[in-house]
């Protein structure tokens, strides 16, 4: 009977815990979901706060969405269809300006961007100071998007294909100056520590320390953002700035819809195309 | 050693497409030098940037930013929506998901720009037609990572869900979407980073906004105005990132804490 009341009371005691212990936990999660509400709560509240505005200033309806996709619908169907190849030869040249754009944009972009990626690595750079500038630098140069720098720069240099290029360079640097000195600060310090040991020279630690942990990454980047400056240089052509933009502007303009429905099936075409063939590089590269 | 011989390989078109490229240029002593004196006087009347009709441009802005906004919003829903089809679990038939994943492929490959000028066309002038591009250009990148997201959630629950004899509108809100909510939030935000961007540049075709202001400025050589403008489109971009950022960030700590608990 003693034996048996003790064991009650422990058994009592330990579940009287147990209890407790589920309770501080009950409240805890309960707490921790409140919060969390709150947090969705707040959020959402801001997102609808921000639709109901920009629905209201942009004096947006509804009918639009539909009005809209019926017009565009229509637009294809009876003026943009069927293309009209017979200006294929017309577009020979733009498309070939938009292809050396694209390339001596991503060359340009890849060279600066290794200057300023170094430079602005916190572990390669040779200063904090000079890492901190070229990282305000870089990120200056990525918020400005690359039709902005071709806008500017088409006063500068005249219409044609010099001004797109050098605005892809620029504005490549702004995403490729990033990824660069991202991909430098995640390298192994050891094998830095290791080279810089033997008393090699900056230069050197660079050559043999940093690029190999480097050049992955390197060339990967390097084949998107010509992936990327495809794109860019098919639209830079809407402000002056050459390539294949300028003849799809035109036709445009003209309300020649079927050529400018040929242009648009080029630019999609040559992103394919320039899409396979990084893909194709990078493939036997890495 | 083979790998060797085709980096070089490599290299080697690089290089010689590199000097193609830059014969096709037509660059010219001439053309650079006075390319680089016309660079300098633009430089200088640069500084010190102004902006003359300060509530005009942040009407622009605040016009870009209103585009952003409801672009991401449609492309978003109309993505949900059309994502359901594409993703390969739940589409109804794997035509339907070929079809939607090519459209969606044809739309993304399509520069928003060139939407911005064909929805000019269809619908005028202003803010709407900068939605519609938007929106359209957005669908064709969420459509895909949304139906990716579709893909990879556990089809046990799905499953189980349907031999509950749920209906399949109960299955996308109650199975489908609760799953994939932290990519589609991410997702979402990303694309809305990108539209910004957009939104800031599509008024150069006249779709709204404030890269309007832009061009004019830059039609009637106004430098210092053009610098003040972009600068404008710098900061607008900096806080809309930064605001983004804060929110996710909250998201995240909020949906963390569940985990932990």
């Amino acid at each position: 009977m003693v034996v048996k009341t003790g064991q009650t009371d422990a058994i009592r005691s330990n579940r009287e815990k147990t209890l407790g212990k589920v309770d501080q936990l009950l409240e805890r999660h309960s707490n921790r979901s409140k919060r969390m509400n709150r947090e969705r709560g707040l959020v959402g509240v801001i997102v609808l706060a921000l639709v109901v505005w920009s629905w209201v200033m942009t004096e947006f309806k509804l009918s639009f969405l539909w009005s809209g996709l019926g017009n565009i619908a229509n637009f294809f169907v009876n003026d943009l269809l069927p293309p009209d190849f017979s200006v294929l030869p017309r577009y020979l040249q733009p498309v070939i300006d938009t292809l050396v754009m694209s390339y001596l944009g991503m060359v340009m972009a890849v060279i600066l961007s290794l200057v300023a990626g170094v430079l602005a690595a916190s572990n390669t750079s040779p200063h904090k100071f000079v890492a901190f500038i070229f990282r305000s630098i870089v990120s200056f140069l990525r918020a400005i998007p690359a039709l902005v720098w071709g806008l500017v720069l088409v006063s500068a240099f005249g219409l044609g294909s010099l001004a797109g290029t050098i605005a892809i360079g620029i504005s490549g640097v702004g995403i490729l100056g990033k990824a660069f000195a991202d991909i430098i600060e995640e390298i192994d310090e050891g094998q830095v520590e290791g080279v810089k040991a033997t008393g090699a020279s900056w230069l050197q630690v660079l050559g043999r320390a940093v690029w190999p942990q480097f050049m992955a990454g390197f060339v990967a980047w390097s084949l998107y953002k010509m992936d990327l400056n495809i794109r860019e240089a098919a639209v830079l052509g809407l402000i002056g700035a050459g390539g294949i933009g300028v003849a799809l502007n035109s036709s445009i303009k003209l309300f020649q819809y079927q050529e400018a429905a040929t242009g648009i099936l080029i630019i999609f075409a040559m992103i394919i195309a320039v899409e396979y063939i990084t893909s194709r590089v990078r493939k036997s590269i890495l | 050693m083979k790998k060797n011989i085709k980096v070089w390989l490599v290299a080697g078109v690089a290089f010689l497409l590199f000097i193609l490229s830059l014969a096709q240029l037509g660059l010219s002593r001439e053309r650079l030098s006075a390319a680089y004196d016309r660079g300098m006087v633009i430089v200088d009347s640069m500084i010190p940037p102004s902006v003359s009709n300060p509530s005009n441009v942040a009407t622009a802005a605040l016009e870009s930013l209103h585009v952003a906004v409801l672009g991401t919003l449609f492309g978003v829903v109309f993505s949900l929506i059309l994502a359901v089809f594409a993703a390969r679990n739940l589409t109804p038939h794997f035509t339907v998901s070929v079809a939607v994943k090519s459209f969606a492929a044809f739309v993304r490959a399509v520069p928003a720009l060139i939407w911005a000028i064909l929805f000019i066309i269809a619908v005028g002038l202003g803010p709407t037609p900068g939605i519609l591009a938007l929106a359209v250009n957005s669908i064709g990148m969420l459509v895909k990572v949304y139906a990716e997201a579709i893909e990879e959630i556990d089809i046990g629950i799905v499953e189980a869900m349907k031999s509950t004899g749920a209906s399949p509108m109960q299955l996308v809100f109650q199975g489908v979407l609760p799953t994939m909510m932290s990519a589609l939030v991410s997702w979402s935000i990303f694309r809305f980073d990108i539209n910004i961007r957009y939104a800031a540049i599509l008024g150069i075709v006249g779709a709204g906004g404030i890269g309007w202001e832009l061009v004019r400025a830059s039609r009637m050589a106004a430098y210092s105005e053009v610098m003040g403008i972009t600068l404008v489109i710098f900061f607008m971009i900096l806080v809309v990132e930064n605001v983004t950022r804060l929110l996710k960030k909250r998201l995240d700590l909020a949906s963390m804490e569940t985990v932990r608990s």
